[in-house]
């Protein structure tokens, strides 16, 4: 019963093992400077990486569930949880920098690299004393924003699989299954936005930053964690068509 | 749906996003939570004791969560059983979100202080018994406002995601946002205006964070007097504008009548609007500020 | 969000043994106790409750190990690890284990996902944390019992269809997942210094585990009648209450000193 109900729905598994392996290397992508970041300390946005990571990856999730409730497109509702995500996290990076600027009073400037690799800007002079950075010059918000945009795809593309092998188990768009289904979507996310933390150690300025070369230790990670949660996840959702 | 009733619902959600935007902030500038906390948990190791609430309740994103999904659970009961009108028992949900928050600032702020005890960190009593209450009351706020925004997009919206489930999301979405962005003017500002305006902290600076106020010591009420000037309200935006855009997209271009794609191509002009937007400011601002330090190697060849 | 731990082993008057067995046997105990009572007398599915107070403090006394290790990141990231595995392996667990074998199969699969991320944390990712594994084990598997004892309280039984009515579908799942990991991440996280104390910490996961029954028996209102929500709310509040008095004495005892209000200490003082 449990072999068949993998079998069936094998390919969703796929899919749902490549949500997870997106989300963990989107979190890579995250510009968070941890708590140093909050006192202008280090480069990025002043907090956690799960935290960051879940916010503007379930915000994500909102918009792709709304959009999946109402037409069945599996790239319309990647993009829209990807945009979902990417709009959630720039307003807070604009924001942040807003605070940075004209509330702190200091320059973006990264302490990683010495020119901007996407403007070519001089950054190390605008380093205040005694800091590693602070704000974000404009790779890192390009950073983020591609981070964003890939948890958003990882968090609907879980949400997608694990709908598809509800709907296919009761054959309906009942409460139980979009309820089973997006807190299952949620757990999972979390699972893969922690792995890459530890990985990182809490900070990382973008893809410019020498840490983000250590991707794949997480993803592979979170390949073998998602899909033990995915087999468990698919085994429990098609469960439903017995009740 | 009417797109009038949509734009209205919309215009609805994103003033009490707003709302709870800014009280999700100063609640936890009042109280010191998140980041900027670890200097207020750093000081009295680096000699400097001090009477500010130290209330260590997670990150903000866990905390606002657990307040909404507490608030949203309580709501549906009271909805379902009671058969109470949605106002009603969305205020009595975010009540009693607010009062088991209460318990949580209360254990955090007394067992860290214990947990100073070499280092010789009273435990306030005063301070406890006054900022607690307000705490409770801007979680209030900020509960609530996540139940109407969660409420109106389950309802009227038509969202698929169970009350509480919305509510938990948002929860965790308004808890990334504050401690992105309004908690940075009360960590990198409010908790180091004795050192020059215009960098970032120097980390031999840290743990030095301002005891004094403008009379007495300094408490969270100071805080929070500072922070609603600027970090609280732009906090709010940045809550408000996320609500907003993230749904004003698919209530404009809606996906019902074939206009998904179109929702896209605007999602993605907002972002790149806001990263030009960024652009400028960086420009803006180095400009304005200049550099901190001279450039060496072309002093070396100039001379 | 906190830096975490010092770098080095937790001192502990109760042994990790000890609290594995309270959070097991009284976890697995009051999950069976409340599911099969709770026919004879709805009010009993408190019983429950109690079992996921029992893993919470399992769960709190292993977050204690592991994060005074120093994770790199906050202490919430570890509680919301494992919750997010948790609920995945609890569900799964109630959906193949059937009327009886339900709770035990949840929570040896909770168990088993924990031990590969433990393994992968340390092994692929380096994060040279010698307990990572074992501490990942019992967290996960504190939390799944957590997860299905509050499912008990509000439905209970621990039966997967009626989960997934009254549970699942109107979304309490949430308050459960974030509540659970909350209630095992709170603890450490609040007590968090260099005088930290076991039992302090313990009795402030009672205190959580307390509220959480609270809220529970509030949401037991729909299927369990109102008589059975307001004794289990009302038994939630009375744990809650002993609880706090007792973490106010362990305050008292172990703070520098507890004033009304007062000045800063003196330079002279704090020589």
């Amino acid at each position: 019963m449990i072999v068949d109900a993998i079998i069936a729905n094998i390919e969703w598994l796929a899919l749902i093992v490549i949500g997870g392996v997106l989300i963990s290397w989107s979190v890579h992508f995250v510009p968070v400077g941890g708590a140093p970041a909050a006192m202008a300390q280090a480069t990025g946005i002043g907090t956690g990486t799960v935290q960051l990571a879940a916010g503007a990856g379930l915000t994500g999730l909102i918009s792709a569930g709304y959009m999946m409730n109402v037409i069945d497109n599996l790239p319309l509702i990647l993009a829209s949880g990807a945009i979902g995500a990417m709009i959630m996290i720039s307003v807070t990076m604009i924001v942040g920098t807003l605070v940075y600027v004209y509330g702190v009073g200091c320059v973006p400037a990264s302490a990683k690299v010495k020119f901007d690799p996407l403007t070519g800007d001089r950054q190390d002079l605008y380093v205040s004393q005694g800091t590693e950075g602070h704000g974000l010059p404009t790779v890192c918000f390009v950073s983020g924003v591609i981070g964003g945009g890939l948890g958003g795809i990882g968090g609907s593309l879980i949400y997608y699989a694990l709908m598809k092998v509800g709907i296919a188990a009761t054959s309906a768009m009942t409460s139980d299954v979009v309820g089973l289904v997006a807190i299952f979507a949620v757990g999972i996310f979390f699972v893969n936005a922690v792995i890459p933390s530890y990985n990182i150690g809490g900070t990382i300025e973008g893809f410019h930053d020498p840490k983000w070369k250590k991707w794949p230790k997480a993803v592979v990670s979170s390949f073998v964690a998602t899909i033990f949660c995915a087999l468990v996840a698919v085994v429990a959702i098609s469960q439903l068509g017995g009740l | 749906m009417e797109p009038l009733i949509g734009m209205g619902v919309l215009a609805l959600m994103g003033v009490a996003a707003t709302i709870a935007g800014a009280s999700e902030d100063l609640e936890s500038d009042v109280g010191s939570q998140s980041n900027p906390n670890s200097q207020v948990q750093l000081a009295p190791q680096m000699m400097f004791p001090h009477r500010i609430y130290n209330k260590a309740v997670s990150g903000e994103p866990p905390s606002n969560a657990l307040m909404s999904a507490i608030g949203a659970t309580c709501a549906v009961v009271f909805m379902d059983v009671f058969s109470l009108s949605p106002l009603f028992a969305l205020v009595l949900g975010a009540f009693i979100a607010a009062c088991i928050h209460g318990t949580f600032a209360i254990t955090s702020v007394m067992g860290r202080s214990a947990s100073q005890q070499r280092f010789k960190q009273p435990v306030y009593m005063d301070i406890i018994r006054s900022h607690t209450p307000v705490i409770m009351g801007y979680a209030f706020i900020t509960t609530f406002c996540i139940l109407v925004i969660s409420y109106l997009l389950n309802v009227v919206l038509g969202h698929p995601f169970p009350l509480p489930l919305l509510a938990f999301i948002w929860g965790i979405t308004v808890g990334a946002i504050g401690s992105s962005t309004g908690d940075v003017h009360y960590g990198a500002e409010r908790e180091f205006q004795q050192f020059e305006f215009g960098a970032g902290l120097n980390a031999s600076n840290s743990g030095n964070i301002v005891r004094k106020a403008e009379s007495g010591l300094r408490n969270g009420y100071d805080n929070s007097w500072f922070c609603a000037k600027f970090g609280g309200p732009v906090t709010g935006i940045a809550f408000g504008m996320t609500v907003f855009l993230g749904n004003w997209i698919t209530t404009v271009f809606d996906p019902v009548r074939g206009l998904g794609w179109l929702s896209v191509v605007a999602g993605a002009l907002i972002v790149l609007i806001l990263i030009i937007w960024n652009r400028k400011i960086e420009v803006t601002a180095r400009k304005a500020f200049g550099p901190y330090k001279e450039d060496k190697v072309e002093e070396e060849a100039t001379a | 969000m906190s830096a975490g731990g010092a770098g080095e082993e937790a001192t502990s008057s109760y042994s990790p043994q000890t609290m594995m067995g309270i959070g097991i046997i009284g976890g697995l105990v009051g999950i069976y106790l409340g599911a099969l009572l709770s026919p004879t007398h709805p009010v009993l599915s408190f019983l429950g409750g109690i079992g996921a107070i029992c893993a919470i403090v399992w769960g709190a006394d292993a977050v204690r190990r592991v994060a005074s290790y120093g994770l790199g990141t906050g202490v919430p990231s570890i509680g919301m690890i494992a919750l997010g595995m948790g609920i995945v392996a609890s569900l799964f667990g109630l959906s193949i284990g059937g009327s009886f074998a339900g709770p035990i199969v949840a929570f040896i699969s909770a168990a088993t996902i924990g031990a590969i991320i433990g393994l992968l944390a340390n092994k692929v990712i380096g994060m040279g944390i010698p307990i990572m594994e074992q501490a990942m084990v019992e967290i996960a598997g504190a939390g799944s019992l957590v997860i299905i004892g509050l499912c008990t309280v509000i439905t209970g039984t621990f039966e997967y269809s009626a989960v997934i009515e009254n549970v699942v579908a109107p979304g309490y799942i949430a308050m459960i997942f974030i509540f659970g990991g909350m209630g095992i991440l709170h603890p450490f996280n609040a007590n968090l210094g260099p005088d930290e104390k076991q039992d302090r910490t313990l009795s402030v996961a009672i205190e959580k585990g307390a509220l959480a029954l609270v809220v529970a028996g509030i949401a037991s209102a729909i299927n369990e009648g109102l008589e059975a929500a307001f004794v289990t709310a009302l038994i939630g509040v009375i744990i809650w209450y002993l609880a706090f008095k007792k973490y106010f004495e362990f305050v008292k005892r172990d703070a520098h000193k507890v004033v009304g209000t007062g000045m800063l200490p003196t330079e002279e003082e704090l020589q």
